[in-house]
């Protein structure tokens, strides 16, 4: 089971994503709306994942992986991508996030993306 | 997943989503290079379109998507093209709010006008080029201003008194009742073939919504009475010469007002306790190898209808031997009982009245307010703790309490000629027996459940309503007092209804069996019982 911290603009989302991992077993410790908010949720939460919506408002997804990397090199981020943002995603990756999911979020892909970071040592 | 409820997310959030699109539309037509503003209409489509996307409206999803990519050119171009492009945006978020609309009245949206879709690709590519040097200098333009816009922003909130929201919640619950009363008085006449109750059914639908929504608006963070928790508990260890760091996780989850007011006494005493009782002195936990400062972590936990808040300390854990001893001791617990408690028995005898293992009655906790009023308290809830110790590792006091309370479904029972009622989630099963069935020994009375001797508890007797029950009783109600198996045994059962649960008037507030009351459909006056303090 990890506890997750969830990053959206969107509460559609938020929601979307709590109840498939919670059917799981896993744990939403927090949510944050926009890119300043997950950094500082990440710091005072310290979860075992952030699930990152890439376009919010205040700081990019993109940044918000950049300032949680430098605060924890080991920190494990998974993007939450839609359709056309694959170089954005790219981006996302060589700035530290592990791996990504795609909107509109298909429960066994999400769950099985996120067993594969959790499992993952280090 | 939960379509209906994803779909009606889906409505509000869009919904502001189009208001704040709206807004910067209406900044870009007076400022065209408005970054922010660019921005803004940027992530709203997309928004849209991801919800949209998520709940399979292929149309709404395209449109929003072409949307987004003329955003997107925009964006690269630095400006809105002078001429059409603005209009053409409106009429993009016009149409959008036509088919979000759609979906609210429960359709599906259809294609959207192919004419405008192809307007909106037609020129993603910048067709004027920013002629002007400098034209794209984004940082130097103005914030859209919300006030100027006359609107609320995103997601805004409205402040509302307690008070007003208090009476608003009451008058809900006033239209539960009547709509129960219409119902017993609609069973008399059934002459319209079903008409009338299945209006009935109807409208109890409607206000089982309505009083849903009205019960959310009652739920605040937790946040309101965790967050003075770390300064009082360094306030506590720098009296006692200790050192301590509190954690809190889960602080952002949400509880009926009235509950969470009602939690924060108890969250204090569990700190100060901690602190107190739990934390050693720093040269005690060098000595065993910890860090100075002792560690208390608050930690609020959502499950289903009820949240759990733990207070967990690594201190030096209960003295389970101490404790035992002092509950033979005070009378508590019979010495030959006592030695066959489990750990976890004796760790709950914590919640007794006058009992505390502190070798001295410190400044701030060992009196007044004790682990017994933490425990009524959050029973009185509705609720359950839980302590759970290990020693020299620490404790943690689990306070388990349902997330709204003024409703609650109920078995209703007679018992020595009156109606009582029981909450539901305490009743395990009910069972139809014959009086005889209740053997007694002395003063008390067991009926054989499941191979089990079950102590069988004269509810009439217990609450002086005409002697005992015993002998008329029909009906056992099985239920759980703090963990035990008890049989409460009334006249006959009457039924279940949903009820709205009013505070027990202040003239018996002190009596503790009672935990609200409520008008049933024929106007009678019910108290609802609290199986936890009648045992």
């Amino acid at each position: 089971m990890a506890r997750i911290l969830v990053a959206d603009d969107a509460s559609f989302m938020r929601q979307m994503i709590r109840e498939i991992v919670e059917a799981q077993g896993h744990e939403v410790v927090g949510e944050a709306s926009d890119g300043d908010e997950v950094v500082e949720e990440f710091k005072r939460l310290h979860p075992d994942v952030v699930t990152m919506d890439i376009v919010m408002p205040r700081r990019s997804g993109i940044d918000a992986v950049k300032s949680i990397i430098e605060l924890d090199r080991k920190a494990r981020i998974v993007m939450c991508s839609a359709l056309g943002q694959e170089s954005l995603v790219k981006e996302a990756l060589a700035a530290g996030a592990r791996d990504f999911i795609v909107k509109p979020f298909k429960p066994d892909a999400v769950i099985a993306t996120l067993a594969k970071v959790v499992e993952k040592p280090e | 997943m939960d379509l209906a409820k994803y779909r009606a997310i889906f409505v509000e959030e869009a919904a502001e989503n189009f208001a704040e699109m709206g807004r910067a539309l209406l900044a870009l037509e007076k400022n065209p290079s408005c970054a922010d503003s660019i921005d803004t209409v940027f992530r709203m489509a997309h928004s849209v379109k991801g919800m949209a996307a998520s709940l399979d409206y292929t149309h709404v999803t395209e449109l929003a998507h072409r949307l987004e990519d003329r955003m997107h050119a925009i964006r690269d171009r630095g400006r809105v093209s002078p001429g059409d492009e603005i209009a053409l945006l409106f009429k993009g978020l016009e149409a959008l709010e036509a088919m979000v609309e759609t979906v609210k009245n429960g359709g599906d949206p259809s294609a959207g006008d192919a004419a405008l879709l192809a307007a909106l690709r037609a020129s993603a590519q910048p067709e004027v080029a920013p002629a002007e040097s400098g034209g794209t200098a984004p940082s130097a333009s103005p914030q859209p201003s919300r006030a100027a816009a006359g609107a609320p922003g995103p997601g805004s909130s409205v402040r509302v008194q307690a008070g007003v929201l208090d009476r608003f919640l009451s008058t809900v619950g006033e239209v539960i009742l009547c709509t129960s009363q219409v119902r017993t008085a609609a069973a008399g006449s059934r002459e319209d073939g079903g008409h009338f109750e299945a209006g009935l059914d109807r409208m109890e639908r409607v206000v089982g919504e309505l009083q849903r929504r009205a019960l959310d608006l009652r739920t605040t963070p937790i946040l309101r009475i965790v967050e003075p928790l770390p300064r009082a508990a360094r306030e506590i260890a720098r009296r006692a010469g200790k050192q301590v760091e509190v954690e809190i996780a889960g602080s952002e989850l949400e509880l009926d007002r009235s509950i969470l007011d009602r939690l924060s006494d108890p969250l204090v005493h569990l700190v100060r306790n901690a602190v107190d009782h739990g934390i050693e002195m720093p040269s005690v936990r060098e000595g065993q190898g910890k860090p100075l400062a002792g560690r208390i972590a608050i930690d609020a936990r959502r499950e289903k209808g009820h949240v759990t808040i733990e207070v967990r300390d690594d201190g030096a854990g209960i003295d389970l031997e101490k404790l035992r001893a002092r509950a033979v001791e005070q009378g508590i617990v019979h010495a030959d009982l006592a030695a066959d408690l489990t750990p976890a028995q004796t760790a709950a005898l914590v919640f007794h009245a006058g009992l505390s293992t502190a070798a001295q009655v410190t400044e701030v906790s060992g009196r007044g307010v004790g682990m017994d009023a933490v425990r009524a308290t959050v029973e009185a809830l509705g609720g359950e703790v839980e302590i759970e110790t290990q020693r020299g590792r620490g404790t943690a006091t689990r306070l388990r309490v349902p997330i709204t309370a003024a409703v609650q479904r109920v078995l209703l029972v007679e018992v020595g000629g009156e109606t009582l009622a029981l909450p539901i989630a305490k009743v395990e099963r009910i069972l139809e027996l014959p009086a005889a069935a209740i053997e007694r020994s002395g003063a008390d009375a067991f009926a054989l459940i499941d191979d089990e001797l079950v102590p069988v508890l004269d509810l009439a007797a217990r609450l002086r309503l005409g002697g005992s029950g015993l002998e008329a009783a029909q009906a056992l109600v099985l239920t759980e007092v703090r963990g035990e198996r008890v049989a409460l045994c009334a006249a006959r059962v009457l039924g279940q209804q949903q009820i709205y649960v009013k505070p027990v008037p202040e003239l018996l507030a002190g009596v503790r069996a009672l935990a609200g009351f409520t008008i049933l459909g024929d106007g009678r006056p019910v108290f609802l019982l609290d199986p936890n303090q009648v045992a």
